[in-house]
C-alpha cells in the first residue's frame, strides 16, 4: 500500500506543478490545492499505513496496530491552514484582476513592472536595466 | 582613554539638541569634549615621552577573543592631539561658518562622531576593534561629505568615497584577518615581526594591507576621491581630508613598519607609490585656480610624502615622517580654515578674482601667512625641518634616494609655489574684484588658523621641545630598531641644505613663471585627457552594465520560467539524491497489505486532478477538484484517520463553495495558445517533479520509522492529556503551542483576505440574496439548526472520540453557509449576531488563555490543568479548544460574508 501512496502522491504532484505552469491564475490556484493535497497525503503516508485501528486509546492500555497519530495531528492543521492559504490567493486572484483586468500571470507582471508615468523616460530606463 | 572616546559621542548625541537650543553658540560647549580629551592627552605626554605605553582593556566579544583593547605610544599620542586639538578648533570653526545652515545640529553630530571613530582608531590596540573604528570613520565622512546633499556632486563624491574606502576596507578586512591568524595575536602591540614576516602568505597580507591603506589615504590611483571630497564644507575638508582622516591610512602603515618593515619590498612599494602619488599631486596642485582645490591636490602630495618617509625607514626619514605629520597637519589645517573663512568673507576662491586681502582681513592673512611659509618649508618654520629632515633622509639610502630626492625636489619646489600663491596672490598686490564686500571674520574663525599657524612657527624656533616629548617616542613607535632623535634647523651646510636652497630656487622660479609653466604643463594635454575620474564612472557604469547582463535572464518578472527554472532544478538535484536510495527502499521495504478501498480512493483522487487539467467548463473543473479532495478524505478514512477525514471533506466542501465564489466573478479563462516545445518542457517538468517526489517518498518510506515520539504520544494521551482521542490530544495538548500558531496563521490570512475578497456592505449596496425557493428554504433551516449542533457535539466529545474543535469549526461553518445561500447573507448575520473577525479574536484570546492559566499554577505555558466537578472532566485543553474553534470559525465567517457581500461585478 506503501507503494501505492508513494506513486498516488508523486502523480498528484507532478499534475499540481503541471497546472501551476500554466500561466493562467485560475489554474495555478487549482495547481495549489493538488499539490496541497499531494503534500497532505505524503505526510499521512510517511507514517505508516496498514493499521488496524484508528488512534484511540482506552482504559487498558494501548492496543496494538495503532495508527500513527503524529502526521495525522499535522496534517489535519494542514488542511485548515491550506484551506486559509487557498482563499487568500483566491482574494489575491480576483484583486489582480480587478486591477489588470487579466488572468494570465506574466501581463500581470508586465503591466505591474511598467514604470511610474511620472517618471522622465531617463531614469524610466535605469530602472528598467 | 575609552571615557575621552565616549564622552565625545555623548556630546555627539546631544548635538543637535543644543544647537536646536543655542544655534551656533552651541559649538562652544560641544568644543569641551574633544578640548577635554586634548587636555587629559596633553596630561599623558610626560609619562608617553619616558617611553612606557599605556593600556585600558575591555572585553568585548570575549568568545572569538575581541577585546576593545587601547593602547596609547608615542605614535598613538601625536595623532591623538592631532585628533582632538584640531577637532576642537574646527567644532568652533564650524559653528561660524555653516551658522545659518538649518541642519547644523547634524552637522556637530556627525563631526563628534568622526572624532570619536578617529581616536578609535590611533587608540585601539586591537586588529579587529581598530577595523571597527576604521569604517566608522568612511562611514562618517561619507555623512560629512554629503551634508550639502541638495547638490548632485556632494552625492557623488560621497558615494565615490565610500565605494572606494569602504570597498577596499574589506580588503584591509581580509588582510587583518590573515594578519592575526598568521601572527597569532590580535593585538597589534604582542604580534611578532619575524613569524609574520617568515609566513608564506605574508606577501597577500601586505598586499591586502597596502590595498586598504593606499586607499585610505588617497594614494595613487585611489587619490581621485579626495579632491572631489572636497565638496564637502570646508571644516570637514580642513579636518578629516587633511588633518585626519586621510591620515588613518598612514596610521595604520606607520603602526605595522615595524612589524612589516625592513624586507619583503616593503620598503620599496612605499616608496614608490609614495614618491609617484606626491609628484603627481603637486602637478595636479599647480595646474588648479580654485584655492580649495588646490589645497585638496597639495593634500594628495602630502600623504605621499609620508608613505615614501615610512619606506626608507632610515633614522632621518623616520624622523621627517613624524615631524611633517604634525608640520602638515598643523600648516593645512590652517589653510584650509583660512579659505573658508576667504570663501565666506569675499564670496570666491577663484585665484584670479582675489589679491590685496591683507587690508580686510588681517588676522586671517597673518595666519596663512604663517601657515604658507611653514608649507614652503621656509626656516625657521617646522615645515623646513622636515624638508630637511625628508632630504637627509632620501640622501642616506644612496643611488635611489637620489633619484627620488630629485623628484622629490620638484615636488617640494611645486609646493612652494603654490603656497606662494595662496599668500602673495590673495593677500597682497592690487585689490581683486570680490563679489562680496570682505571684512574680517568672528574669532571663531581666526581663531582656529591662527593657533594653528602660531604652533607651526613655535614648533619650528623651539625644535628641542617637539623632539623632546613627541617626536621622540613617535620615531620609537615605527621604527624597528632604535633610533636616536635629534631636531635642529640649522646643521652645518649638508648636501640636505644644498637640495633645499635649489629647492626654493625652483620653487621662486615657478612662481614668477607660473603662466608659462602652466602652459608648458597644458602641452601635454593629452595626458589630462586620461582622467581617474572619467575612469571611475566608466568602471562603475561598466558595473552596472554586468550587473544588469548577469540579472536580465533570471530576472524576467515571468512566474512561469521562475518557477520552472526552480522546480527544474529543485527536482533533478533531489532525484539525483533519491533515486538510488528509492530503490533501495523498495528492496527491504515492509509494505502493508493492498486494501481495495484505499487504492480506490487513491484512483478517484487521481482521475478528479487529471479530470481539472484537461475539462473545459469550469464547473466542470470546480467539480473535478472536488472530487479529487473527496477521494483524498476517503484514502484517510480507510488509513483509520478519521479526524483527517472530517477535516478534509469539509474543507473540500467549503472550498468549492469559496472557489465558485469567486470564479463567478472571474471571465473565463481564455484558452493560452501554448507552443509544443513549450508544452513539452512543462511535461517533462511536470513529470520530473513527480518522479522526485515519488522517490523521495519511496527512500524515506524504505527506512524504518525513526523515533519514538508517537509512542510516548500514544501512550500518555490518557494519562496525561485525559483524553482517547490521541490526534486531538497532541493539537491541543501536547503540540498546543504550535496550533495556537496555526490557529494565528488562519485568522491573520482571513484578516488579510477579507477586504480584497469585498468591500463589505456598503450602504446602498445590495446584499447576497437568497434562493427564493419556499421547499428548498424549508428544508435548510433544520439541517442547518441540526449541523450547528452537531459541531458543538463535536467540540465536546472531541477528546475522547473523533471530532475537536477545528472540525466543529468546519461543521458549524458549513452549516451557516447553508443560511448564507439559502436565505441570504443577512440571515447568516443575524444567526451569528456577532462580527466574525470579533469572534476569531475572541477565540485566540480564549486559547491564549488557556495557556496562562498553566502559567498561573508555576507549570509552563499551555500545560493542562484539569477539574472533574460532579464527575465530568473539564480542563483548560477543552477551553484551549472552544478557542480553536472560535478562531477557524470566525475566520471563515469573516471571508465569507465579505465574499457574499460583495455587489456583483
Amino acid at each position: 500500500m506503501e507503494i501505492i501512496a508513494a506513486i498516488t502522491t508523486g502523480m498528484l504532484a507532478a499534475i499540481g506543478i503541471w497546472l501551476m505552469l500554466s500561466g493562467n491564475l485560475v489554474r495555478i490556484l487549482m495547481g495549489v490545492v493538488v499539490l496541497g493535497n499531494a503534500v497532505n497525503l505524503g505526510v499521512v503516508a510517511s507514517g505508516r499505513l496498514g493499521s488496524s485501528q484508528a488512534a484511540f486509546t482506552t482504559m487498558e492500555g494501548v492496543a496494538s496496530g495503532m495508527a500513527n497519530p503524529l502526521p495525522q495531528a499535522l496534517v489535519l492543521t494542514a488542511i485548515v491552514i491550506g484551506f486559509a492559504l487557498l482563499v487568500f490567493a483566491l482574494a489575491v486572484a480576483l484583486r489582480a484582476h480587478a486591477e489588470h483586468d487579466s488572468l494570465i500571470a506574466d501581463d500581470i507582471t508586465r503591466e505591474a513592472l511598467l514604470p511610474a508615468p511620472d517618471l522622465p523616460a531617463a531614469d524610466a530606463g535605469e530602472i528598467r536595466t | 582613554m575609552l571615557t575621552g572616546i565616549l564622552g565625545i559621542l555623548a556630546a555627539m548625541l546631544v548635538a543637535p539638541l543644543l544647537a536646536k537650543r543655542l544655534d551656533q553658540r552651541a559649538a562652544w560647549l560641544l568644543a569641551l569634549a574633544p578640548l577635554a580629551a586634548f587636555l587629559w592627552f596633553v596630561a599623558q605626554v610626560p609619562q608617553i615621552a619616558s617611553g612606557v605605553p599605556l593600556r585600558e582593556s575591555l572585553a568585548w566579544v570575549p568568545a572569538l577573543g575581541v577585546s576593545l583593547s587601547f593602547s596609547l605610544d608615542g605614535l598613538s599620542l601625536l595623532f591623538a592631539l592631532l585628533i582632538s586639538g584640531i577637532g576642537t578648533l574646527i567644532v568652533l570653526y564650524a559653528g561660524s561658518y555653516l551658522s545659518d545652515h538649518h541642519q547644523l545640529g547634524r552637522f556637530y553630530a556627525y563631526l563628534l562622531g568622526f572624532m570619536a571613530a578617529m581616536l578609535g582608531v590611533v587608540l585601539a590596540d586591537d586588529l579587529i576593534g581598530m577595523f571597527v573604528f576604521w569604517e566608522l570613520t568612511s562611514i562618517t565622512s561619507f555623512l560629512l561629505i554629503s551634508f550639502q546633499h541638495e547638490k548632485p556632486e556632494s552625492r557623488r563624491a560621497a558615494l565615490q568615497a565610500l565605494l572606494i574606502t569602504g570597498g577596499d576596507g574589506l580588503a584591509l578586512l581580509a588582510g587583518l584577518i590573515l594578519l592575526g591568524d598568521t601572527g597569532g595575536s590580535w593585538s597589534f602591540s604582542t604580534l611578532d615581526s619575524q613569524t609574520i614576516q617568515a609566513s608564506p602568505v605574508f606577501p597577500a597580507i601586505a598586499v591586502l594591507i597596502l590595498l586598504g591603506c593606499f586607499t585610505k589615504s588617497a594614494q595613487f590611483p585611489f587619490h581621485i576621491w579626495l579632491p572631489n571630497a572636497m565638496n564637502a564644507p570646508t571644516p570637514v575638508s580642513a579636518y578629516l581630508h587633511s588633518a585626519t582622516m586621510v591620515k588613518a591610512g598612514i596610521y595604520l602603515l606607520a603602526r605595522l613598519n615595524p612589524i612589516f618593515g625592513g624586507g619583503g619590498g616593503w620598503d620599496g612599494a612605499l616608496m614608490l607609490f609614495g614618491a609617484g602619488t606626491a609628484l603627481l599631486g603637486a602637478i595636479l596642485a599647480f595646474r588648479q585656480t580654485d584655492l580649495k582645490r588646490m589645497l585638496a591636490y597639495t593634500t594628495v602630495t602630502v600623504p605621499g610624502q609620508l608613505t615614501m618617509l615610512l619606506g626608507t625607514n632610515t633614522s632621518y626619514g623616520l624622523q621627517a615622517f613624524a615631524i611633517y605629520l604634525l608640520a602638515h597637519s598643523l600648516y593645512k589645517g590652517a589653510l584650509f580654515m583660512a579659505v573658508g573663512s576667504i570663501d565666506h568673507a569675499t564670496g570666491t576662491r577663484e585665484t584670479g578674482y582675489l589679491g590685496g586681502l591683507i587690508r580686510f582681513m588681517p588676522l586671517t592673512g597673518a595666519a596663512v601667512a604663517l601657515a604658507a611659509f611653514s608649507n614652503a618649508g621656509l626656516p625657521p618654520f617646522f615645515g623646513f625641518i622636515a624638508k630637511e629632515f625628508q632630504y637627509a633622509g632620501l640622501i642616506e639610502l644612496g643611488p635611489l634616494g637620489w633619484a627620488i630626492t630629485a623628484v622629490m625636489t620638484i615636488t617640494n619646489a611645486l609646493l612652494l609655489t603654490v603656497a606662494g600663491i595662496v599668500f602673495l596672490r590673495t593677500f597682497l598686490g592690487k585689490q581683486g574684484r570680490y563679489p562680496k564686500t570682505p571684512h574680517e571674520v568672528g574669532v571663531a574663525m581666526w581663531l582656529g588658523p591662527m593657533l594653528l599657524a602660531l604652533a607651526g612657527f613655535a614648533l619650528g624656533v623651539l625644535s628641542d621641545f617637539p623632539e623632546v616629548w613627541l617626536i621622540d617616542a613617535a620615531v620609537q613607535a615605527i621604527s624597528y630598531g632604535p633610533v636616536a632623535v635629534r631636531l635642529y634647523l640649522w646643521g652645518g651646510l649638508t648636501p640636505a641644505v644644498v637640495t633645499s636652497l635649489l629647492t626654493v630656487t625652483l620653487g621662486v622660479l615657478f612662481y614668477l613663471n607660473s603662466h608659462r609653466v602652466r602652459n608648458a604643463l597644458n602641452l601635454a594635454r593629452a595626458l589630462w585627457h586620461i582622467k581617474g575620474d572619467r575612469l571611475w564612472d566608466n568602471l562603475l557604469h561598466g558595473i552596472f552594465r554586468l550587473a544588469a547582463w548577469l540579472a536580465t535572464p533570471f530576472q524576467h518578472g515571468s512566474l512561469q520560467r521562475h518557477l520552472a527554472l526552480l522546480v527544474g532544478v529543485a527536482s533533478v538535484i533531489s532525484l539525483a539524491i533519491a533515486a538510488p536510495l528509492a530503490l533501495h527502499g523498495l528492496r527491504d521495504m515492509q509494505t502493508s497489505p493492498i486494501l481495495p478501498p484505499s487504492l480506490g480512493s487513491c484512483l478517484l483522487t487521481l482521475a478528479g486532478a487529471l479530470g481539472v487539467c484537461f475539462l473545459r467548463e469550469r464547473i466542470a473543473q470546480i467539480a473535478a477538484l472536488s472530487l479529487s479532495g473527496l477521494g483524498l478524505g476517503l484514502f484517510f478514512l480507510t488509513v483509520n484517520a478519521p479526524d483527517v477525514a472530517i477535516t478534509q471533506i469539509m474543507v473540500e466542501t467549503l472550498s468549492v463553495v469559496f472557489i465558485a465564489l469567486v470564479l463567478r466573478r472571474l471571465p473565463r479563462s481564455r484558452r493560452q495558445p501554448d507552443t509544443a516545445t513549450r508544452r513539452a518542457l512543462r511535461l517533462g517538468i511536470a513529470a520530473l517533479f513527480g518522479l522526485a517526489i515519488a522517490a523521495v517518498m519511496l527512500a524515506s518510506l524504505g527506512r524504518p520509522l525513526q523515533g519514538d515520539i508517537a509512542e510516548w504520544f500514544t501512550a500518555h494521551s490518557l494519562p496525561l492529556g485525559h483524553g482517547a482521542n490521541v490526534v486531538n490530544v497532541i493539537l491541543v495538548d501536547f503540540r498546543a503551542f504550535d496550533t495556537l500558531g496555526e490557529i494565528l496563521v488562519v485568522t491573520l490570512a482571513a484578516l488579510a483576505a477579507a477586504p480584497m475578497l469585498g468591500s463589505g456592505l456598503r450602504p446602498g449596496g445590495t446584499a447576497q440574496r437568497g434562493f427564493e425557493s419556499v421547499l428548498l428554504q424549508q428544508t435548510l433551516k433544520p439541517f442547518a439548526v441540526l449541523m450547528l449542533l452537531i459541531a458543538l457535539l463535536l467540540l465536546w466529545r472531541g477528546h475522547n472520540l473523533p471530532g475537536g474543535g477545528f472540525i466543529g469549526a468546519l461543521v458549524a461553518a458549513c452549516g451557516v453557509l447553508l443560511v448564507a445561500l439559502g436565505f441570504g447573507s443577512r440571515a447568516a448575520k443575524g444567526v451569528l449576531r456577532a462580527e466574525p473577525a470579533t469572534l476569531s479574536g475572541l477565540g485566540l484570546a480564549l486559547a491564549a488563555g488557556a495557556g496562562v492559566i498553566g502559567l498561573l499554577r508555576g507549570q509552563p505555558f499551555l500545560s493542562g490543568s484539569w477539574i472533574a466537578p460532579g464527575g465530568v472532566p473539564l480542563g483548560s485543553p477543552l477551553l484551549f479548544d472552544v478557542g480553536v474553534l472560535l478562531a477557524v470559525f470566525g475566520a471563515v465567517m469573516h471571508m465569507l460574508l465579505r465574499l457574499l457581500d460583495e455587489k456583483e461585478a
